[in-house]
């Protein structure tokens, strides 16, 4: 049996919004694994940077993300993310389900 | 004063200290075996690594000219130990913030890979959470069996060899395969939760993070670990080590003899499938008299109906098939180091098989009343 812990639901609660908020960072703009890092820590999202990527890896495979090497005078080259057609709509249909999610817990909260 | 090394990683050239780079190199294989289940892990820790690439980066444009351990613990509490990584395929992350070891119940240990010996969490004993069979890499006169068996049963190894010893020269010489069997089948402990299961420890984050930076998570291959392990090994155990690499060697030779000793009568038994795989087509397509006319022989054996003929014929294909497709992977993965077979596929075709035998039979049971027949003209 597991304890219930603060920390342990909200840790949970974060670990879910993670591949929603990756894809809508990448419907604003694409960007690279480093500043899609810097963007969830600064929304405490993640803790260790190595979550982003395995689960950038999963929803590349999936189709819903895709990359190209951009060049850099100052290192190797690097991958720069942006969300394909495929990922638009399977944003949709989260945004969809967070909006709902919303206005549930909301009317629960307010009922 | 400390050697350094240039590495590439990630492709950037970096000096590196010599402490600093087993660490690193060490962290790199913790993260390639944690990820093995996932697809695409090559690529996963090859974007770490460049991550880490740019992060060392950053750190030599201070004026720095070496990455020091320092530096590279630094990173790795950054980047987040193997353990910390949630993936899908991984016991999940409530067993690492678990405190209490007192849990009875198994949560992730159904999709590990199967070969592991059965769980006995729950059986009895409360003190017994998370407790699994794993052979031990980090004390084995031989094959760490008794190592790890000492572990799992929390008895002192050295008195788990006297009595395995005493039992086997007692003249229970069949402790010998028994050994062989279970050197052959019980994995070896390798990440730092999986030893820390062998002991029945809680696999939180502070054990994990002593077991990593204490240098005791296995790389995945290479007989040079032998160096890396602690304690230096004795004239004896070396004897032993030597023999454990020329039996392994000698076993390898004889799966692949077995394999092309068996290879004649796999390919018989592929005729036999390649043969029921015709006759269910020729049933399905001609009916009765396309069978007959293909199997002479089975000119008595009138269908009771061409429906249960088809059935037993395809059941005949699955009853053949399976043990032979079964068999034939078991070898190739032996002799190519194939990925194992996904637990669901394994039970999928074990339950398919066991539905293929009771079909045979009852349809072949069906059609018996003309058992005497054939037997006469036999």
């Amino acid at each position: 049996m597991i304890m219930m812990n603060v920390d342990n639901v909200k840790s949970q609660m974060r670990k879910g919004m993670l591949e929603y908020c990756i894809m809508l960072l990448l419907h604003k703009e694409p960007a690279y694994a480093s500043d899609i890092i810097q963007k969830l820590k600064e929304a405490c999202l993640i803790v260790v940077e190595g979550t982003l990527y395995p689960l950038l890896t999963r929803l590349k495979n999936d189709d819903l993300l895709s990359y190209e090497w951009i060049e850099s005078t100052q290192g190797p080259p690097r991958k720069y993310y942006k969300l394909t057609e495929k990922g638009e709509d399977f944003l949709g249909e989260l945004e969809n389900s967070w909006r709902e999610l919303n206005e549930t817990v909301n009317h629960i909260a307010n009922s | 004063m400390k050697k350094t090394l240039t590495v590439n990683l990630g492709g950037t050239v970096f000096n590196i200290d010599d402490d600093a780079y087993r660490l690193l190199d060490n962290y790199l294989c913790n993260l390639k075996t944690h990820f093995r289940k996932e697809t695409g892990a090559d690529e996963i820790v090859d974007d770490m690594e460049r991550r880490i690439s740019e992060l060392f980066s950053e750190k030599l444009s201070g004026g720095a000219q070496v990455i020091t351990i320092a530096d590279v613990e630094e990173v790795i509490k950054r980047m987040g130990k193997p353990e910390e990584l949630d993936t899908e395929s991984e016991e999940s992350a409530s067993e690492a913030f678990d405190k209490s070891a007192t849990s009875g119940t198994n949560s992730g240990a159904g999709n590990e890979d199967t070969t592991s010996k059965d769980n006995k969490t729950g059986m009895g004993s409360g003190a017994y959470s998370h407790r699994r069979l794993y052979r031990n890499p980090d004390d084995k006169m031989l094959g760490g069996v008794c190592s790890g068996l000492a572990a799992y049963l929390d008895w002192d190894v050295t008195l788990l060899r006297i009595l395995f010893l005493v039992i086997l020269i007692c003249g229970w010489g069949t402790l010998i395969p028994i050994y062989i069997v279970c050197w052959l089948v019980v994995p070896e402990a390798r990440t730092a939760a999986e030893k820390l299961n062998m002991r029945g420890e809680a696999v939180t984050l502070e054990n994990i993070g002593k077991t990593v930076t204490d240098g005791f998570e296995k790389a995945a291959n290479s007989v040079n670990d032998f160096m890396k392990s602690d304690k230096p090994r004795t004239f004896l155990q070396k004897v032993g080590d030597a023999f454990v690499m020329i039996a392994g060697f000698i076993l390898k030779v004889c799966l692949v003899i077995f394999a092309i000793v068996c290879s004649p009568i796999l390919f018989v038994l592929g005729i036999v499938f390649i043969a029921l795989l015709f006759a269910a087509v020729a049933v399905a397509v001609g009916g009765g008299a396309a069978l007959i006319s293909l199997f002479p022989l089975h000119d008595v054996i009138m269908p009771v109906s061409p429906l249960s003929s088809i059935v037993m014929y395809i059941a005949g294909i699955l009853l053949v098939g399976i043990p032979l497709v079964s068999i034939v992977f078991v070898i190739f993965r032996q002799l190519f180091t194939w990925q194992p077979m996904s637990s669901g596929l394994r039970w999928t075709l074990l339950i398919l098989w066991i539905v293929s035998v009771a079909t045979f039979s009852i349809c072949f049971a069906m059609q018996g009343f003309t058992f005497p027949e054939l037997l006469i003209r036999g």
